[in-house]
């Protein structure tokens, strides 16, 4: 894990959480690709991993906590509403689609990134995969 | 390519976000937008509260005129100390909209008829039968009586003012879950709302009618025949105000036998058609004890009202105390005050009253395009209302209701409908002479037998039997309401609508509703049964119950040395006063010399049943599978006009009973179509074969009553997970504790007045209506169990108890 990739998954995670104060679910995928754009990591898979992550420690972390605290009460009902996954099912689903968030956000800037730099010929004359100089 | 690869993930990207924010559907329901859902920031994450309750904090509410304290008592129960009435409504408001903002939502809309606008089209028959029916009229109608009273409006609005004051510091990510789930967002709330929420009532308690099965039924039967199987008067009824010789110079009405003009009139009433009278009984007990029956010299006072049981709880408990008193009981989400309640010097509860208070007037058109009817051979021009229906994500339905001088037509939609050419003459649809609001403020406020008889004056719609208990020691029982004044038989059956004199003649004066106060018996009580005997002198029907109130009426007779703990065993009686009339009837007539082992133990078990439906008891299967099916046996003729098209009203179930045990041959235990003459004791037992046969089919139906026939207590929205499903109980509509598949009691409630007035009481669910809060239903195990809370009853707002849990302070910053 390089410094870059932390970097990036620490900036995305305090991002994701000021959703706290009333912006919109989907502001993580682009807090998720700004971030990776200013943050480039060393590939496209890299970036995906690192908003995953990211995005699941958002999401996850929050619903976690806020089952705890109520003790399964609701996660157990909305488990039983969702098809029967159960709490545990509704705080992974919850946890993934916060992780998917941050990837396919991640994955985007990082994407933007190798677009918007042309990196230089090395000796073989190739271009470099990842745009790191 | 790279720029392939970027506009791919970025399609990638709003693809998921797009997948996550539409509104799916899932088996024709709609999903919720599962992004926002499950955001854990504003989603259905944020309604999980702590575990140990929600958050209370202090309140700012504009419009205070004082500084309001609010005490909350560890059920969640809110007890408001205010400087003024209007405050403490304000605050009522508030609080009652922070904890059930769902259910008042929703059941201002359902009145409305406005549920599609955001459920959308699945709701639609829903709507048109509100909006047929009149319930948005009934509620502006209201108002225009409410308006002559400023100082009720000044409480009804302040109650509004106080739920918006909630309302506008909302913001979405706190909304109630089912907002969430349902997508859409709360309304503000108005007086017409709270009128909308006492018509709903009204709906559910006062709507019945068979003015159609009484009319086909007599058109097939002929007089006599009728007359013999649907008498109006139980010889065995014992009604709840006795004739102890009040009457005797009234001058009696309905001397005049109206004829009924109609034969029969075919057509099946459609299947969805909510608007059709259901055939569930909604009843309630109430009863109060002179201080000579009770042990320590006090009054005492019960009530427990019997309805649809649901999630959140039809009740939610209040304190309010401001100068002009201090309250205790239940109220109505989206009403001001309290409905069933006490304070220091009185106690009042409520049952409904059966008498019949809607009635079908058949109208003549003067052509075929029913654009005027004839009234007294002049036409008139029917009104045309029409009814513009919200739906979601589609253009809005238009619906025409024509309304007549006797009121709406609520079937005249529907081509072959059987009352398609009928009109609704309802109470409910009626200008009050006052608010309803005024009536319970002075009950709240109430000192006296003096003021309850006062507030009291002016309660139309729904009529209730209201008992009353002071500390002084007086007991009363009053059926108040507004009843229409009629000829013997008029609303029996359809009615002349093209002449004016067939109308009602007016009202029964309020000051001759049947009342009683402390009577010589040390009791009154009542259970839904008739209200008075023949001898009173004005001519009512209606639905009336049979069983409950001979069962109490024998239990209240033999008490002495009454205790709360005495009246706990009343409000708890599984005992059926109808089975214990019916089972010995049918094991008379049973032949058991051909029967097996296995039916001779079932024939033992049901000879030593208690005739208590008590949850673990096993032979109250068998005896409800068999009478069940003797009942619909017997009354064959019935079904073979039904289904061939007639709807056609049934014998009740006492007269049924009666001819097993008196007339074993009429002719009605002959089965139609079969060459031998049947006879009672066929019917018996030819139906114990049928139940037989249903347990040998159904092995596992062989199991306690609790199991057989659990509660279901349902979520407002149906939604399963947010119910309590199977609940095994005990009781039956025919007992006292009248639970029933999903009926039952919605408050049980003693109060013991005295110097020091003492009470206590359960309801089926709890204070927070979020389903993700421990209070959602930590009262319902306690009742199924039979328990009972002590009620905090504070004197002060400084008043010390280790019960209370938070104090908060209200103001208008």
């Amino acid at each position: 894990m390089t410094k870059n990739m932390l970097a990036a998954m620490a900036v995305i995670f305090v991002l994701g959480n000021l959703c706290r104060f009333g912006l919109p679910w989907w502001t993580m995928a682009p807090f998720a690709a700004i971030t990776v754009f200013l943050l480039p990591q060393r590939s496209g898979f890299i970036a995906f991993l690192s908003g995953f992550t990211a995005g699941a420690l958002v999401w996850g972390l929050a619903a976690w906590l806020a089952d705890n605290a109520n003790d399964g009460i609701l996660s157990a009902k909305i488990g039983e509403l969702f098809q029967g996954v159960g709490s545990k099912g509704i705080l992974g689903v919850t946890t993934l689609v916060g992780a998917l968030l941050g990837a396919t956000g991640a994955l985007t800037g990082q994407m933007a990134f190798d677009m918007t730099r042309t990196p230089p010929k090395d000796y073989y004359g190739k271009r470099k995969r990842n745009g790191r100089f | 390519m790279r720029i392939i690869r970027f506009l791919f993930s970025l399609l990638l990207t709003s693809g998921l976000i797009w997948l996550l924010s539409v509104q799916h559907q899932l088996g024709g329901k709609p999903l919720p937008v599962i992004g926002q859902f499950l955001n854990p920031f504003t989603g259905f994450w944020r309604n999980a509260e702590s575990s140990g309750g929600p958050e209370l904090t202090d309140m700012n509410i504009p419009g205070l005129k004082g500084k309001v304290s609010v005490a909350f008592d560890d059920l969640l129960v809110p007890h408001i100390f205010a400087e003024n009435m209007e405050d403490a409504v304000r605050v009522q408001g508030y609080i009652t909209a922070r904890f059930r903002l769902f259910q008042m939502d929703i059941t201002a809309r359902k009145a409305s008829g406005r549920l599609s606008e955001v459920l959308g089209e699945r709701t639609l028959q829903v709507d048109r039968n509100s909006r047929r029916k009149g319930l948005l009229f009934a509620a502006e109608n209201d108002l225009k009586g409410w308006v002559k009273s400023p100082e009720t409006m000044a409480v009804l609005q302040a109650y509004a003012d106080g739920v918006n004051a909630w309302i506008d510091q909302l913001k979405p990510a706190d909304y109630p879950i089912e907002f969430k789930l349902l997508n859409y967002s709360p309304e503000k709330w108005s007086i017409l709302k709270s009128a909308l929420v006492t018509e709903s009532m009204a709906e559910t308690l006062c709507s019945k009618f068979d003015d159609l099965e009484a009319t086909n039924a007599l058109a097939a039967l002929g007089r006599d025949t009728f007359d013999y199987l649907y008498p109006e008067w139980n010889p065995k009824q014992m009604p709840i105000i006795p004739d102890t010789g009040q009457w005797v110079k009234k001058v009696r009405t309905g001397r005049r036998s109206l004829s009924p003009v109609y034969g029969a009139i075919e057509g099946k009433i459609p299947a969805d058609e909510a608007a059709t009278p259901g055939d569930y009984f909604v009843g309630s007990n109430n009863w109060a004890v002179s201080p000579v029956k009770t042990a320590n010299g006090h009054a005492l006072l019960s009530n427990d009202p019997h309805l649809n049981l649901t999630l959140p709880s039809i009740w939610y408990q209040v304190q309010l105390h401001s100068p002009l008193g201090n309250v205790y009981g239940v109220s109505l989400p989206g009403t001001p005050g309290v409905v069933i309640g006490f304070n220091e010097h009185i106690a009042w509860g409520v049952t409904n009253v059966g008498h019949d208070v809607s009635d079908l007037y058949r109208v003549k058109w003067t052509d075929s395009s029913r654009k005027s009817y004839l009234l007294d051979g002049a036409p008139r021009d029917v009104e045309f209302k029409v009814e513009e229906i919200g739906v979601k994500g589609k253009p809005a339905v238009r619906d025409t209701v024509r309304y007549t001088a006797w009121g709406p037509m609520p079937y005249d939609n529907i081509a072959d409908h059987p009352l398609r050419d009928c009109a609704l003459r309802w109470t409910a649809h009626d200008v009050p002479e006052l608010s309803i609001l005024q009536v319970f403020l002075g009950l709240n406020t109430g000192k006296s037998y003096d003021d309850y008889k006062k507030a009291l004056v002016g309660f139309d719609t729904p009529a209730q039997n209201f008992v009353f208990a002071s500390a002084s020691g007086d007991i009363a029982l009053q059926v108040q309401g507004h009843y229409p004044l009629r000829d013997k038989e008029q609303g029996r059956f359809i009615q002349d609508g093209s002449i004016s004199a067939n109308a009602w003649k007016g009202f029964v004066p309020w000051e001759e509703v049947p009342s009683m106060k402390n009577p010589s018996r040390g009791f009154v009580f009542s259970a839904n049964q008739h209200s008075t005997p023949p001898s009173y002198p004005y001519y009512y029907l209606g639905g009336f119950e049979d069983f409950r109130s001979r069962r109490i009426y024998d239990r209240l007779d033999r008490l002495s040395g009454a205790t709360p703990d005495s009246m706990k065993t009343i409000q708890l009686d599984n005992f059926s006063q109808r089975a214990a009339d019916c089972l010995p009837a049918m094991l008379n007539l049973l032949d058991t010399r051909a029967l097996t082992e296995e039916e001779l133990r079932i024939v033992n078990e049901l000879k030593g049943w208690n005739f208590r439906y008590d949850a673990t008891l096993t032979a109250p299967p068998y005896y409800e599978v068999w009478s069940d099916s003797c009942y619909r046996m017997t009354w064959d003729e019935m079904d073979i006009m039904e289904k061939s098209g007639t709807e056609v009203l049934y014998p009740e179930i006492w007269r049924w009973i009666e001819l097993m045990q008196t007339d074993t041959t009429c002719v009605f235990f002959d089965v139609l179509g079969t060459a031998p003459r049947e006879t009672a004791k066929d019917i018996v037992n030819a139906s114990f074969r049928k139940m037989i046969a249903y347990f040998n089919n159904h092995p596992e139906r062989k199991t306690s009553w609790g199991v057989f026939k659990p509660l279901n207590v349902k979520h407002l929205a149906l939604i399963d997970a947010f119910s309590r499903l199977n609940i095994s109980v005990g009781g039956h509509t025919s007992a006292p504790n009248a639970i029933n598949g999903t009926l039952g009691p919605s408050w049980r409630v003693i109060v013991e007045l005295g110097e020091q007035v003492r009470a206590q009481g359960v309801y089926p669910g709890g204070q927070s209506g979020n389903p993700g809060s421990r209070y959602y239903d930590n009262m319902l195990d306690t009742w199924a169990k039979g328990e009972y809370y002590p009620l905090l009853f504070m004197k002060n707002a400084d008043e010390q108890s280790d019960r209370i849990v938070k104090k908060v302070v209200c103001s208008s910053r």
